[in-house]
């Protein structure tokens, strides 16, 4: 790979520093969001070649919001703490008694990331605003983790749908990672903004 | 350096879109969306043809995505689908004007990247983009596969049904157009990449 290297530079007439100079102009240049109209187009294709299916519901789903709310509030009291002391707060649940309700587990699993998703929020509202002047990347990258969570939120929310307890978990998995990664790059450019 | 390789995709999510999930596949848009559509776009410049290989792309994730066994990530699976259909557009709009991929050199003047407004540091990222339109279409896709999305030249040949040396002597000839705005000069960002790159 040196030797790659090398070859490309004598034959690219650019000297190492030049190199760096063009790769990490590249890297900053900012990236585009395409229309939301495109979105649309791609899904009624899809639709029409039959490449995705739609689960449509046959009750409301407005239950599971208003529980969860409920979970959430209860969970923040009792869970949080012991979550707190554990390495993973996702771990999965050991089997429960046998007078236990059946749903019980599926239940306490997504509780916690529930739980651990708002707790994210309220470390992101507890971060600095953000600076007035960014990155591109930054801005870019900040913008896609935003919109991926916004899709997210919808999914959940959508009173269409039908989600079966495995579907809903599997979305807050998905949503407490983003958020990770949301706090993350926000806590490393409130970092750099304070120095 | 590409952004793909940034964005992970919980492998469920990968499964279920596997099984035609409309939620998987929206999702799989929305974190992939941006990358293809850049990539789209800064290899035709024309949103609409941006527009239209972003739909091409999905379109074939959703037709193949069973297909794909998790062996290489998957936004290198999804960069290749990107790349191959941006490349097929290309062809088919050089096949309709009867122009290879080798001659396009000729539409742009020599002069032109240097005299867009280039400053001589590239602090304001707008400068490179303008330099970058300025290439020939060849040049530019093949200083973005091989510098940004990381392929070689042997690759890049094989994708354009030329030869490794076209590849090489394509970026040598875009670079010496960029030369001139390559001035050593920038600012220390490092611990705002670690945490992008962390991402």
């Amino acid at each position: 790979m040196p030797d790659e290297t090398k070859d490309e530079e004598m034959i690219c007439g650019l000297t190492a520093d030049e190199r760096d100079v063009l790769l990490w102009g590249l890297n900053e240049l900012p990236e585009t969001m395409p229309p939301r109209a495109v979105w649309n187009r791609i899904h009624d294709q899809a639709q029409a070649e039959g490449l995705i299916r739609t689960t449509v519901t046959q009750r409301p789903s407005t239950w599971f919001a208003g529980f969860g709310i409920a979970a959430a509030v209860v969970l923040s009291v009792i869970v949080v703490p012991r979550l707190m002391s554990t390495p993973d707060p996702i771990t999965p649940y050991t089997e429960p008694p046998a007078t236990a309700a059946n749903n019980q587990p599926e239940v306490t699993a997504l509780q916690a990331l529930m739980v651990q998703s708002q707790q994210l929020e309220s470390d992101l509202r507890a971060l600095p605003e953000e600076p007035s002047v960014m990155r591109a990347s930054t801005i870019a990258t900040l913008s896609d983790i935003e919109d991926a969570i916004a899709a997210i939120d919808f999914q959940l929310n959508e009173s269409g749908v039908q989600m079966t307890p495995d579907e809903r978990e599997l979305f807050w998995r998905e949503r407490v990672r983003l958020m990770k990664s949301l706090v993350r790059l926000r806590y490393a450019q409130a970092q750099r903004t304070a120095f | 350096m590409s952004k793909f390789a940034d964005i992970q995709i919980d492998p469920a999510i990968v499964r279920r879109a596997a099984h035609g999930d409309s939620r998987a596949h929206a999702i799989i848009y929305q974190a992939f969306k941006t990358p293809v559509y850049s990539l789209s776009l800064r290899f035709t410049r024309v949103p609409a043809h941006a527009e239209d290989i972003a739909q091409e792309t999905f379109i074939e994730i959703m037709r193949s995505i069973s297909k794909f066994r998790g062996e290489a990530a998957l936004g290198s699976w999804i960069r290749r689908i990107a790349v191959s259909k941006a490349l097929m557009f290309l062809r088919s709009a050089w096949t309709a004007r009867s122009q290879s991929l080798a001659d396009d050199w000729d539409e742009v003047t020599p002069g032109d990247a240097a005299s867009h407004g280039i400053s001589s540091h590239p602090d304001d990222a707008m400068d490179l983009d303008a330099a970058l339109a300025n290439l020939p279409t060849v040049g530019r896709t093949i200083v973005w596969l091989h510098d940004v999305e990381g392929f070689t030249h042997k690759e890049i040949g094989k994708m354009m049904g030329r030869t490794e040396s076209f590849s090489k002597s394509q970026l040598s000839r875009a670079y010496q157009r960029l030369r001139p705005m390559l001035s050593p000069n920038r600012d220390d960002v490092a611990t705002e990449n670690a945490a992008l790159r962390s991402i």
